[in-house]
């Protein structure tokens, strides 16, 4: 479970974004709907130790993670967080496998490649350069990298966003589909998305009261 | 970590080609230079040292050293064999060697002396020459390998570019490898180079009357006598007093010589100070050289990792330590700098080589084999230097997080 308690970001533009107490639940998935700039990424980030809260914590079954060092959250997010970004992070002119093995340095086991690279149809195209590949592709390659250490959160950062609607909703489909028994959280602003999460949570205030409650930027 | 680190090189394979090109090639240099004018002053100065005096005909002095040490060049001219007699009755004379240089096999030079000029030379087969017996050969290491020579061999000498002499030289021994001129050359019993040309006259060969008049020139000559004193203190005076123009009668003929005696090591400094002057100069464009490739490598090393902030951007995003990604980077490095020396060293030799066989025919032996500890000390440097930029790169950004 992940829970969210007194958090907030302050930016270097002034900007302060609030959010509302909130509990994660395991093996439930989330979908944040929102527009630019309301702080669904910032919060994606917090939660994932890429960043410090201004003040708040974030625990994460039980354990604090935002009073750890920087090494302890980068270790903390390698091991036990599937993250996934909006514009992919891959080393262009490595390959599928070079991308995927780069996680060894940090010792997590990549054997289960294989397996998730066939399940999204990927596999034999696991030599091929990144560069080489569409965006679609590109994306399923960042799911398999952020699933292939077992991880029981998934993070995703618009993960359709660079994706048209039809390749976006296959993604978001094989997503879920590989995602089951974790907690997903996904960001986007696709209200037409929804259909595949458990809880919807709107933060631009249209939908949910938890942004209404909570964000008072 | 290292298979991610190779991956990442040969990604940025023209960058890491040209790194390495340009410090093989500048360290190579350096090494080379070192190494080459070490070997040649060790040479000219390790040779000289075993004798007090050189005896032989007025002339170039420096000619008359170099080509009694070290076969170079062609003999001043001859001297009476007398001489050698007069030096061994002077109760200041530890011994004197004759050496006469005539004729050649297949391309390397014939030395007939006696066996004290080979002393201290190991044998690789065979035995020394008998100095009572004429015709019997030692042959350096190189001439037995070169014309697959062994023991019982029989050789057929010429003189200069001409026909072969008719006398055969029976191979008796083959010298060990020496790393030295030695190893290029033919020796034999004095005699054998006088009686060689005597034979040719009893056999009643054509010659061409200047030929002829040559090789009468050889009997009972030497090209130079090889001194050693009892007492060093006395090399001065035996110059002195066997620098002079004398009669000497040989073959019933007496006519006027003129002689030079030369202190070798004297010899040699001047000629290392020649040496030493180029050495400088060399010395001061590989530092030149090395500079401008430490500023190539700093650079060049600074821009590719400015040029790799994206990526490693990325990897501190997926949770990989800073530690670990300066690592890589300076594993990259490593493997660089390692590739780069092992490769400079690797070409300093082939260098070696290649001037070698011109440094032979100049009687400079150059061994590849021959590692100076500078030379060492000069590749770790570089390597260190090549890994610097990079660990001060390493060290600033672990300072200012590639997260934030």
């Amino acid at each position: 479970m992940i829970e969210i308690k007194g958090l907030a970001k302050k930016f270097k533009n002034e900007l302060v974004i609030n959010y509302k107490d909130y509990k994660f639940e395991d093996n439930k998935k989330y979908i944040l709907l929102g527009a630019s700039g309301c702080g669904k990424s910032t919060l994606l980030n917090m939660m994932s130790g890429i960043i410090s809260p201004t003040r708040g914590q974030v625990f994460i079954d039980g354990k604090e993670i935002t009073s750890e060092s920087q090494h302890a959250k980068d270790s903390f997010r390698i091991k036990n967080i599937g993250y996934i970004f909006q514009d992919f992070k891959l080393i262009e002119e490595m390959t599928i496998m070079d991308n995927i093995n780069v996680l060894r340095i940090e010792g997590i086991d990549t054997s289960g490649t294989a397996e998730l690279l066939k399940k999204l149809g990927m596999y034999n195209k696991r030599n091929k350069k990144i560069k080489e590949l569409s965006g679609g592709e590109k994306q399923r390659v960042a799911i398999v990298r952020a699933l292939v250490k077992n991880p029981d959160i998934i993070l995703a950062d618009e993960p359709t966003g660079n994706l048209n609607f039809s390749i976006g909703e296959t993604v978001i489909k094989e997503l879920t589909e590989v995602s089951k028994a974790k907690t997903l959280i996904v960001v986007s602003h696709d209200e037409r998305l929804t259909k595949y999460f458990d809880v919807v949570i709107n933060m631009n205030g249209m939908t949910s009261s938890y942004e209404e409650e909570t964000k008072n930027a | 970590m290292l298979k991610f680190a190779i991956k990442n090189l040969f990604i940025k394979m023209v960058q890491t080609i040209l790194i390495v090109l340009s410090i093989m090639a500048s360290s190579a240099v350096a090494i080379l230079s070192y190494n080459v004018s070490n070997q040649i002053s060790d040479g000219l100065t390790s040779n000289a040292q075993y004798y007090s005096l050189i005896v032989g005909p007025s002339g170039s002095s420096t000619q008359l050293a170099m080509n009694t040490m070290y076969f170079t060049d062609d003999p001043l001219g001859t001297i009476p064999y007398a001489v050698k007699t007069e030096l061994e009755a002077d109760s200041r004379v530890k011994s004197a060697i004759p050496f006469a240089m005539a004729d050649q096999y297949n391309g390397y030079r014939m030395v007939g002396t006696t066996t004290d000029y080979l002393e201290g030379k190991e044998l690789k087969s065979g035995a020394m020459f008998d100095n009572t017996t004429v015709f019997e050969v030692v042959v350096g290491y190189t001439v037995a390998k070169t014309c697959s020579l062994k023991i019982g061999d029989s050789i057929y000498t010429s003189h200069s570019e001409g026909e072969e002499h008719h006398t055969p030289f029976k191979v008796v021994g083959i010298l060990d490898r020496t790393y030295s001129s030695f190893d290029n050359i033919c020796f034999t019993q004095l005699r054998s180079i006088w009686e060689v040309h005597e034979h040719e006259h009893e056999e009643g060969e054509e010659h061409e009357h200047e030929e002829e008049h040559e090789h009468e020139d050889m009997n009972e000559m030497v090209c130079a006598i090889l001194v050693k004193a009892k007492n060093p203190g006395v090399a001065m005076q035996l110059k002195d007093e066997f620098t002079k123009i004398a009669s000497y009668t040989v073959e019933g003929e007496t006519k006027q010589y003129s002689i030079q005696a030369i202190e070798p090591m004297s010899i040699m400094r001047n000629v290392l100070e020649d040496t030493d002057q180029n050495q400088y100069i060399i010395y001061g464009l590989t530092v030149v050289v090395v500079l401008m490739n430490i500023l190539v490598i700093s650079v060049v090393t600074l821009l590719n990792m400015k040029a790799s902030e994206k990526e490693i951007k990325l990897m501190r995003l997926i949770g990989i330590s800073m530690g670990k990604i300066n690592l890589i980077y300076l594993i990259q490095n490593a493997i660089i700098g390692l590739f780069s020396v092992v490769l400079a060293f690797g070409l300093s030799r082939l260098g070696l080589l290649a001037m070698g066989t011109y440094a032979l025919s100049k009687g400079v032996v150059l061994n590849g084999s021959v590692i100076y500890f500078p030379e060492i000390i000069l590749l770790v440097g570089v390597f260190i230097i090549n890994i610097l930029p990079t660990l001060i790169w390493t060290l600033v950004q672990s300072r200012k997080d590639g997260l934030k």
